[in-house]
């Protein structure tokens, strides 16, 4: 009899198996990058603010449902698809605010950066790895209420099937306007990221920016508690309100609402949902243009990719 | 010191051994075992085989911040062993392995790394690792899921990357405390893990930055241990920046001494010890007889309390000691060679070095 043994040794062994290279590293960080988002092989408390905000984008659509199935077709005052972006709106935003610094800033602040930067991956690779990983999570919260509410609202119809041939563009459109919703929520915080190594700065700027400019378009355009008032020998009419200020109108109150970023994405579902807008401040932009809200979506999303590139271009130095 | 290990979850006969790199058991002879030397890396890949000779290669390199200079025209070549950049702070040590890995770009001259300019060899960073002088580390993850990423990352598959994140705590000694957080960990668990993370992907070649700093004396001690024993046993070619000579011995075959951004010296390190080697001679009577024999034989000598001390001792000068002391029959109670310290040559250099 003979046999043949073999020898392992259990401490530290030569490796010569498969090397995938540059390939694998791109997507082991895209993958990291949705671990470290949903704390995923991290503690406990790692996991209770995706939860949370992941209950929130579901929540209200889980309701909405719930009043469906009791109140039937009565319930027809319940936001739909259409509006249910702009519903979630602010969890998105703070989804992103608080995420997204966690994926930059501590590779950067712990220099952790290094030891990807000396492994096979460029640091577009890697930028490209943590947007693509962030845009992945962001997407998947806003397509999951709104494939809730799709379903309940299917199954609440007195006839789904009909429900089903009237409605069933609302499908194609919800995932498209998810997609544009998602690509906003990511590029915004990323950039803000990619500019602290301290996380809670990065949160505090992107709620800060969304509040205060929303506060302001708010502030300038709305002609909530204000009357018209004759102006002038030309006859034009001006806003004035209660609190003794004016109200901005006209040509002039659709260019300052545009000042409202967090609009910005909400105008282009709506343009491909076809619906009207109720926020005070996104309804004025709304006359402007669509080209207009398409440039202006266009630069809020590329220009903060270019940052986030050109940051992290010249990152070895 | 093979320490006998069953594999666990598995029926089949195989022994598995730590420390013993082939077996062969015979029903008739019995198990016969045999030590193998590990091949080095650099001849079992033969990508690298058939181009490189020399791992890394500076030429004239140069790295200026502002007006500062970090790096002025350095010029050597590091081969397959142990290498120790040796130098004071800011020598320009670390400046050099940023430049080597790609981290920063050289003023000017070149640093090639596998024959590759560090900044271009995207795919031949896969045999590459290095550990920083810095944490550089996540606090909220587990060592080992932080080796499996880094694994990964450096190109290996999730499957591979498991095994090859445990095996490596195994050998940096973290077996244990492998699902702890690092956040938790000590400093010189830290350090481990850096290493492990620096060959975890099984390199060709690794940067080690300071390996020991804020170390205790136990801790580097072990260190220097998991250091020599990676680059002696499996080949695992290692360049290692310290200000500590220390190190430099217990570690290192060759050394580049750095001074102000400029090549001081180079060579091997016994060179540095054993060419300089003096002897210790100590007498129990007739000490200036002895000495005086000693200079006429036209030796060196120096005296250090009891000891007296011939310098620069050769094959010959046993000889003439063994002659001058029969002369004037003195008795010997200790002949003994003395090595010098890296720090002793370095001293004294800096001792006898020219004013300016």
């Amino acid at each position: 009899m003979h046999l043949q043994g073999e020898v392992y040794n259990l401490g530290y062994q030569r490796y010569d198996g498969p090397r995938e290279g540059r390939s694998r590293a791109r997507r082991a960080i895209f993958e990291n990058g949705v671990r470290t988002v949903l704390g995923i092989g991290r503690g406990p408390r790692a996991k209770i603010l995706p939860a949370l905000l992941f209950l929130g984008a579901i929540i209200p659509a889980l309701t909405f449902v719930i009043i469906l199935s009791v109140a039937g077709p009565a319930a027809d005052f319940l936001p739909g698809p259409a509006d249910y972006y702009q519903v979630v709106s602010i969890i998105l935003l703070l989804f992103g605010a608080i995420s997204a610094p966690e994926l930059l800033c501590p590779d950067r602040r712990d220099k952790v950066i290094h030891l990807y930067l000396v492994r096979p991956l460029t640091p577009t690779d890697y930028v490209v790895g943590r947007f693509l990983a962030f845009f992945v999570i962001v997407l998947a919260l806003a397509y999951s209420g709104q494939v809730i509410l799709q379903v309940g609202l299917v199954l609440s119809a007195s006839d789904p099937w009909e429900y089903i041939r009237d409605n069933w563009a609302d499908i194609p459109r919800f995932l498209g306007a998810g997609v544009l919703v998602a690509l906003f929520i990511t590029t915004v915080p990323l950039a803000a990221a990619a500019f602290t190594d301290r996380r809670a700065y990065a949160a505090s700027f992107v709620i800060g920016l969304f509040i205060i400019t929303t506060g302001m378009a708010d502030a300038l355009t709305s002609t909530e508690h204000c009357r018209e008032a004759a102006s002038g020998r030309d006859g034009s009419t001006r806003m004035v309100c209660e609190d003794g200020g004016e109200a901005v109108t006209g040509d002039a109150a659709k260019w300052f609402s545009l000042i409202s970023i967090r609009d910005v994405p909400l105008r282009i579902n709506d343009m491909i949902f076809d619906n009207e807008t109720d926020a005070p401040s996104a309804k004025a932009a709304a006359e402007l243009h669509d080209s207009i809200s398409i440039t202006w979506y266009a630069l809020f999303t590329a220009g903060p990719m270019l940052l986030v590139w050109l940051r992290y271009r010249r990152i070895r130095e | 010191m093979a320490r006998i290990v069953r594999r666990r979850h598995t029926n089949d006969p195989t022994v598995y051994l730590s420390g013993i790199h082939s077996i062969q058991k015979d029903a008739r002879t019995g198990p016969q075992c045999t030590l193998v030397r590990p091949r080095s890396p650099l001849a079992t890949t033969s990508r690298y085989t058939r181009t490189v000779a020399i791992l890394l290669e500076a030429q004239d390199l140069t790295k200026h911040y502002g007006n500062t200079v970090a790096l002025e025209a350095a010029s050597f070549q590091i081969h397959e062993g142990v290498t120790g950049l040796l130098g004071p702070n800011g020598a320009g040590k670390s400046t050099t392995i940023k430049l080597f890995l790609g981290l920063i770009r050289p003023t000017s001259g070149s640093a090639r790394v596998l024959g590759e300019e560090p900044y271009e060899t995207i795919e031949g960073r896969t045999r590459l690792g290095y550990m920083p002088e810095y944490e550089a580390l996540p606090s909220s993850v587990t060592a080992s899921e932080f080796l499996m990423h880094m694994a990964q990352v450096s190109g290996l598959p999730p499957a591979q990357a498991r095994t090859r994140a445990a095996d490596t705590l195994r050998h940096v000694g973290l077996d244990e405390e492998r699902y702890r957080h690092i956040g938790e960990y000590s400093t010189g668990m830290k350090q481990r893990v850096k290493l492990a993370q620096a060959l975890v992907h099984d390199p060709i070649l690794v940067l080690l930055d300071e390996p020991t700093a804020g170390l205790d004396p136990g801790g580097r001690e072990e260190m220097l241990g998991l250091i020599r024993r990676t680059g002696r046993e499996f080949g695992i070619s290692m360049v290692l920046s310290t200000h500590l000579m220390g190190d430099i011995e217990r570690t290192a075959d060759r050394v580049i001494v750095l001074e102000d951004g400029r090549v001081a010296q180079e060579g091997a390190v016994t060179q540095f010890t054993q060419e300089t080697e003096d002897l210790h001679i100590e007498v129990d009577d007739h000490r200036d007889e002895v000495i005086a024999a000693l200079v006429k034989r036209g030796l060196t000598v120096k005296e250090q309390g009891v000891v007296i001390v011939v310098e620069r001792a050769h094959e010959a000068v046993y000889d003439a000691i063994r002659d001058a002391v029969a002369e004037v029959d003195a008795r010997l109670r200790r002949l003994a060679p003395h090595r010098h310290t890296l720090a002793e040559l370095f001293q004294d250099r800096k001792t006898h070095a020219p004013a300016g």
